[in-house]
């Protein structure tokens, strides 16, 4: 097991643990954001954020992405950024 | 609790590469990369039709999309632990945490099937319905079909498992399977906001 690191535990909760759980709580926000019904573009871009920090997370710690060196750590990254990008544009202009 | 066991997402020093075979991920950019065009056309196209994606966005279920998120997300959760039993060399674990995300990705396809039975016999809704429709029915099954293409993947994982064939020193196929079933996961999670939520 030379090879390996030890994640290491917060309050005794392994990260991807952490992670999940972190998931599952912007999971209900959107939720109960989308129950409101409210039609405003800083709510829609605040829920494209937190969806944009999910999918970070995933890549970084699910997908493992995190423990990756060079150009192969970027592309789930890259590929929120540019959706991301064109999602905020179309509903900034949807809004003028 | 040995240091093996309590290692979770372990992953080699100065790995260069990600986890699994090279193949699958130039396939998963491609399928997102796809998505990606697929997200922006909906958005752009929104753009013209405010009212119309507004109005019969609030006949789709939130709370079935709430259960799918829910669902994806804890099977993710379950592969990424099976991906941690293998590296332990531990194949039973490995293999019961792929079970237990297959069941979760039934959830989601038996939720996401009501929710098609009540939009395509109950509604009557079809592709030419209207625009908002076509993208809901055209993104949604592009990703219903990517969830069965992933449970088919894992499910070969797991057999492979049953059977021996991965261990801590060779388990590429199973970070293989995880890959492709995270890009699914992370899909969704763009998904649902997009076409439930956002207005």
């Amino acid at each position: 097991m030379s090879q390996v690191k030890r994640a290491r535990r917060v309050l005794g909760i392994r990260p991807c643990t952490w992670v999940y759980l972190f998931l599952i709580t912007f999971t209900f926000v959107t939720f109960l954001v989308g129950k409101m019904g409210i039609a405003s573009l800083h709510v829609s871009l605040l829920i494209l954020l937190l969806a944009l920090i999910k999918g970070h997370l995933v890549g970084r710690y699910f997908m493992g992405l995190g423990a990756v060196r060079g150009p192969w750590r970027w592309p789930v990254s890259i590929w929120l950024l540019v959706p991301g990008l064109l999602i905020s544009t179309a509903f900034y202009l949807s809004y003028q | 609790m040995t240091a093996q066991a309590e290692a979770i997402n372990i992953a080699p020093l100065s790995n260069r590469y990600p986890p699994g075979d090279l193949a699958i991920w130039i396939f998963i950019l491609a399928e997102l990369s796809v998505f990606a065009i697929f997200f922006a056309a909906y958005a752009f196209t929104r753009m013209h039709h405010v009212e119309l994606f507004n109005q019969y966005q609030q006949t789709l279920d939130k709370r079935a999309a709430l259960i799918n998120t829910l669902a994806l997300i804890t099977s993710s959760y379950f592969v990424v632990r099976a991906v941690a039993a293998i590296r332990e060399d531990n194949s039973q674990h490995c293999v019961r945490w792929l079970l237990a995300a297959l069941a979760m990705g039934t959830v989601f396809l038996v939720v996401k099937l009501g929710e098609y039975h009540h939009h395509f016999v109950v509604e009557g809704v079809n592709l030419s319905t209207n625009t908002f429709y076509m993208f809901y029915i055209s993104l949604t099954f592009f990703h219903f079909m990517h969830v069965i293409m992933g449970m088919v993947i894992l499910a070969a994982v797991a057999v492979m498992a049953k059977n021996g064939k991965y261990s801590a020193a060779e388990h590429t196929g199973v970070e293989t399977g995880a890959s492709y079933w995270h890009m699914v996961d992370l899909v969704w999670l763009i998904l649902f906001p997009l076409v439930y939520v956002m207005r």
